[in-house]
């Protein structure tokens, strides 16, 4: 079922400023992982924004286009929960603990305690944030207040979950156990995450789109998206990279069957160990 | 300027963040602070710059110790780019902002023009920094805390939300200051892009120091994947590569592993080609 759908979508943030968005046409589907990748500035935030539906408060926006969101199982409107880029404004500080801050997103969503309290110590144990409980969200690092978000965001069980780069201050091991757990939780909701991080995208995209200046410029399984003509755009695995530098320096095993960038790391070591 | 933690210890109200931290830094490194969320890389930092003051221990900054010394006075010594560049915004433009730190300590020695040049700002100097995507925001925070010349320059987390665009600026910036002899200290993540830049590393595990010390002898010893899981970073991706390659040392980017690759093969070449010599004689 699709969740949202747009159709030659374009977006200014003023009228006379280009648009962040060009002509996007693309179709997000339930229980589908979508990444979108890109340089700064190619509107992979405001497609965050537009399908979370929080463009439409940009007092100066102008659009053109279709956006269209489906209804949920129940005849609802679809419900999403969002991360953002700046995540550090979404902490209320209303609550002392870290645990009452992300009930604070079940309770807006009207849930009786009961189930707010189970979901709750379901996020927590899913984002592995057990020990930081009891702790005020005041005194906490920057890596882990995003897990905070998160784990409020997971609580609310939106039918899209949208992520705006949600690793940009996790440690590695944080940013490794997350994309198993988003890899789970894409049975349950569809997910949209902003984020150029390689590995991450290998392992939890579905489909990989990615962005210039507001449009798309591929869209598809990462192996068939990562080409020639996106990967200007792109970071790529540290062996992706090796296999890239040795093929133009004509050092990789002969007859190496070319997809022109390994995204395999066992095939890429192969490459890299030539002749022998 | 030389960086020395000596015993240092620091808690917030009733949670220890760091704990009994000694460590030293030449002039003129370039060193990365990695570990675990919440292991103290953040406190590491406003320590260093005097935003925080130890509980325990003393830190020195070159010849100045820093107990007893106003923030302003540690400034001069030690700038310091925040995690959230949102914190550190406050002025109309970009061009009041990339000023402040330099126009306030009252050095003016023609650095502004080459950080702007090398972070590719002069096109944003007239904007209001708000109005900035995120990524350019943390450029301009990061300009500004290196305009201001400061022997040492601290940055957190200066990565963190670039694209490949904006990190290849910073590799340019790092470069530059390195040029220029500056200290410069960085928490980050990201090791993949920053290690081949370092000198030193500091590792911290709940607040305590696991490493510190030359990166290459971090990844020389046997015990540096141990130490690097512990520390929740894990094992950067081209020091596995180089593993699984067989070098003789990790080697930390693309170009070094191929240049290493071509060196061994060469080797081996010459081995052989005297051995067959040596049999046709």
């Amino acid at each position: 079922m699709k969740i949202v759908s747009l159709t030659e979508f374009s977006l200014s943030y003023t009228k006379d400023s280009p648009p962040a968005l060009n002509g996007i046409n693309f179709d997000l589907n339930s229980r589908e992982s979508v990444v979108v990748s890109g340089l700064s500035g190619s509107g992979k935030s405001t497609l965050c924004l537009a399908i979370a539906g929080l463009t439409e408060t940009f007092p100066a926006m102008t659009f053109k286009g279709v956006i269209r969101r489906s209804d949920g199982a129940n005849g609802e409107r679809a419900r999403v929960g969002i991360v953002l880029q700046n995540f550090y404004s979404q902490i209320t500080y209303l609550r002392s603990t870290v645990m009452e801050e992300i009930a604070f997103s079940c309770e807006n969503l009207g849930l009786p305690r009961q189930e707010t309290v189970r979901r709750v110590s379901e996020a927590i144990d899913m984002v592995r944030i057990g020990h930081l409980a009891d702790r005020s969200p005041l005194e906490l690092s920057g890596g882990e207040k995003q897990k905070v978000v998160l784990a409020a965001a997971i609580a609310g069980k939106p039918d899209l979950l949208v992520l705006d780069e949600p690793l940009s201050q996790l440690d590695p091991e944080s940013t490794a156990y997350l994309g198993g757990v988003l890899t789970e939780l894409k049975r349950e909701m569809a997910l949209l995450i902003a984020e150029n991080d390689p590995y991450f995208i290998l392992k939890v995209a579905d489909r990989l789109v990615v962005l210039s200046e507001g449009k798309i410029v591929a869209d598809g399984p990462p192996e068939e998206a990562i080409t020639r003509s996106s990967v200007a755009y792109l970071d790529l695995p540290a062996w992706t990279m090796c296999v890239a530098k040795a093929d133009e320096e004509g050092i990789t095993r002969e007859n190496r069957q070319a997809p022109p960038y390994e995204l395999n790391y066992r095939k890429a070591i192969s490459a890299l160990k030539g002749p022998n | 300027m030389k960086v020395r933690f000596e015993n240092v210890s620091f808690t917030y109200d009733t949670r220890t963040a760091l704990k009994n931290v000694s460590c030293e830094f030449d002039s003129g490194r370039t060193i990365l602070v990695v570990g675990h969320n919440g292991s103290g890389k953040s406190t590491f930092l406003k320590l260093m710059n005097g935003i925080l003051k130890p509980t325990v221990g003393r830190i020195t900054l070159g010849e100045t110790i820093t107990d007893g010394k106003r923030t302003s006075e540690l400034a001069r010594l030690c700038a310091l780019s925040f995690q959230n560049p949102d914190d550190q915004l406050f002025a109309q433009t970009v061009k009041k902002e990339l000023r402040f730190g330099i126009d306030n300590i009252g050095r003016g020695d023609g650095l502004f023009d080459s950080i702007v040049d090398t972070l590719h700002l002069a096109e944003h100097l007239k904007s209001n920094p708000y109005s900035l995507m995120y990524a350019l925001r943390r450029l301009v925070t990061i300009g500004g805390s290196a305009a201001m010349g400061t022997p040492i320059l601290a940055l957190d987390e200066p990565t963190a939300g670039l694209s490949l665009r904006e990190k290849k600026y910073l590799g340019t910036l790092l470069a530059f200051l390195k040029a220029r002899g500056t200290t410069v200290v960085m928490v980050t993540h990201d090791l993949n892009f920053l290690l081949p830049y370092a000198d030193d590393m500091l590792l911290l595990s709940h607040g305590e120091a696991q490493f510190s010390g030359e990166r290459d002898r971090l990844f020389a010893g046997k015990d540096a994947r141990d130490l690097m899981r512990r520390a929740g970073i894990g094992y950067p991706a081209y020091a596995r590569i180089s593993s699984a390659l067989d070098l003789e040392l990790p080697a930390f980017s693309a170009e070094e592993i191929v240049e290493c690759l071509k060196k061994k093969r060469a080797g081996t070449t010459r081995r052989t080609n005297g051995r067959h010599q040596l049999e046709g004689a």
